[in-house]
């Protein structure tokens, strides 16, 4: 018997891309039919920072057209459509808040099944789209709002291995960008400046690295480059370029350093399982820089485990990892009509005990 | 107009979900329950209810017209997002109603529409006899210089009169009533409906400047 073809309308709105794709999937494999990605950089760049009510804002009118221009570029109409899946959370609560009404709204007027996707569930599960990975596989969420390792045992069923106490290394990355003058998001600029930089002239903190575990912190690191950036203005009044291209690839092999230990821990961790074909998959916009993803690798390699990086177009924030969660969730059976309720926090693994620094609304993820 | 038009109207703009469905000058059927938050939950199933309730189902719906505020942001926004979805999903248009409109449909002109813009401010627009003013957001002891005496309704007509000495309007219909029956008579190719905020985002460029660069 042949599985049945699916196709799949995503959407995604909780941050700052307003995405929609269609997923034709069947089995274990998917495909990509559109991925459309209508990004608000421009709206945010004056503000060091995406501001969510600009984002609100953006998402809402741009949100149908997105939609639309998924299904086009798809050749699919909406009756050609099987299901729509729709972030529902974590996030900005505006933006998920506007892609669930359309979503609602869309599936009451074509009489489709709805289903509320995490949006950490949508990147942990990508792998098994882009390489078609077996569970169980260590993943490793490294974004602008997001870090952490988790195994994929599977795709309902997450175990939080550690993660970020404060920033994210994206949201460090942008900050660190800010304090030096260069430009927003902050991953891009601060990559190329470091390659004209020398790593060993900051001694950066390597935060955590002396705690076991898993966990992660950024913030630190990022004030102790405040720190460094203040001292020298203090003598010479601003910055030489190579001053700065210095402290960008100090921070950024600091990033490295911690990012890789993490990873070398986790993987000893999940290695434990002794899965089959063990597979080490990274992704978010991080996984984007270069020196990062080397490090990533090394260790997944030293460790003789496979080390899966899905193409940056899917590493960031897209629809067709929430079309392909969508699918997934489905071939499990019906869903719980409560993951359409928005909800700006949603950690992956909810019964585990609350990360350091959760909150009182809970985990950050 | 096509008063043969099922047009469902509804507004989440404020502390309520309201929705009404309307053929002709004919509500069908109309609700409107007040609530703080909660307005994403029940907005969707309230629309099933009063499409039963009518005895009609979504594809007999000929028009969406949706409320666009000013009014909370969020909510707003709830609102406008799922008729944008219904439009594209049942193929047919959404029309934007902004509250001033429909707060004054059916009252006469000369008039003043005064709502609640919170922290202190109100929004206000007028409806005179050559038609309505841009509509704009002030502090109430403005008011008097603007309008004079002139009658006022919505949220904040008494604040209104109270500095102007006008007389105070009620709306002749329900909110949703007049949004619907206000899309229903609007010509076709209207822009797709967008959020009327009459204030900007709270955001500020960062306050410590970048580090001069040195040669």
């Amino acid at each position: 018997m042949t599985a049945a073809v699916t196709t799949i309308l995503g959407i995604e709105s909780s941050c700052d891309d307003t995405a929609a794709a269609v997923v034709r999937a069947q089995g274990d494999t998917g495909t990509i039919l559109s991925s459309v990605v209508l990004g608000q950089a421009d709206l945010h760049a004056a503000f060091g920072g995406v501001v969510p009510e600009i984002a609100a804002r953006a998402h809402v009118e741009k949100l149908d057209h997105a939609v639309e221009a998924a299904l086009a570029q798809a050749g699919v109409g909406l009756s050609g459509i099987d299901a729509i899946a729709v972030t529902s959370g974590p996030g900005l609560i505006g933006g998920v808040l506007s892609g669930v009404m359309l979503a609602r709204g869309l599936a009451a007027a074509t009489g489709k099944p709805l289903l509320g996707v995490n949006h950490l569930a949508g990147h942990a599960l990508t792998p098994r789209l882009t390489d078609g990975l077996a569970f169980p596989y260590l993943m490793l969420l490294v974004s602008g709002g997001h870090c952490q390792f988790l195994i994929a045992h599977a795709a309902d069923r997450f175990e939080r291995l550690g993660g970020t106490i404060d920033d994210a290394p994206g949201e460090a990355f942008d900050k660190v960008a800010k304090l030096l003058g260069l430009p927003q998001p902050g991953g891009p600029p601060v990559e190329a400046e470091a390659l004209h930089g020398d790593p060993s002239r900051f001694d950066f903190p390597r935060p955590l690295l002396d705690r076991p575990g898993c966990d992660l912190s950024f913030s630190g690191l990022k004030t102790a480059v405040l720190r460094e950036r203040d001292a020298l203005v203090a003598v010479q009044g601003g910055l030489t370029v190579q001053d700065r291209a210095d402290l960008c690839a100090a921070f950024q092999a600091a990033v490295a350093a911690v990012l890789a230990e993490k990873s070398r821990r986790a993987v000893r961790v999940y290695s434990g399982l002794n899965p089959a074909a063990p597979a080490f998959a990274v992704a978010g916009g991080v996984a984007a820089n270069t020196v990062l993803r080397t490090a990533l690798r090394a260790v997944a390699d030293s460790e003789g485990t496979a080390f899966v990086a899905p193409p940056l177009r899917l590493c960031t924030d897209n629809a067709a990892m929430i079309a392909w969660a969508g699918y997934e969730r489905m071939r499990l059976g019906p869903t719980d009509d409560r993951t359409l309720t928005p909800r700006s926090r949603w950690p992956l693994d909810e019964d585990a005990a609350p990360m350091l620094g959760a909150g009182r609304r809970g985990a950050k993820a | 107009m096509r008063p043969d038009r099922l047009t469902l109207g509804f507004d989440t703009s404020a502390a309520h979900c309201a929705a009404a469905l309307v053929l002709g000058d004919r509500a069908l059927a109309a609700r409107e329950e007040t609530m703080a938050t909660g307005q994403a939950e029940r907005l969707m199933p309230l629309l099933a209810e009063l499409l039963a309730e009518a005895g009609v189902g979504w594809p007999d719906i000929a028009r969406i017209g949706v409320g666009t505020g000013p009014g909370n942001f969020t909510g707003t926004r709830i609102a406008l997002a799922a008729a944008r979805g219904l439009a594209l999903g049942l193929g047919v248009p959404a029309v934007g109603v902004d509250l001033f409109a429909a707060r004054a449909l059916d009252l006469p002109r000369p008039l003043a529409v005064v709502e609640d813009a919170r922290r202190g401010e109100v929004h206000v627009q007028v409806f005179g006899p050559d038609g309505p003013q841009p509509p704009r957001r002030m502090e109430p002891s403005g008011l008097a210089a603007i309008l004079g005496p002139l009658p006022v309704t919505g949220s904040a007509a008494a604040l209104a009169a109270a500095q102007t000495g006008g007389p105070v309007l009620a709306p002749v219909l329900p909110l949703a009533v007049a949004i619907a029956r206000i899309a229903a008579a609007a010509p076709d190719g209207a822009p797709r409906p967008a959020p009327v905020y009459l204030r900007a985002a709270d955001a500020a460029p960062p306050r410590s400047p970048p580090p001069a660069i040195l040669p």
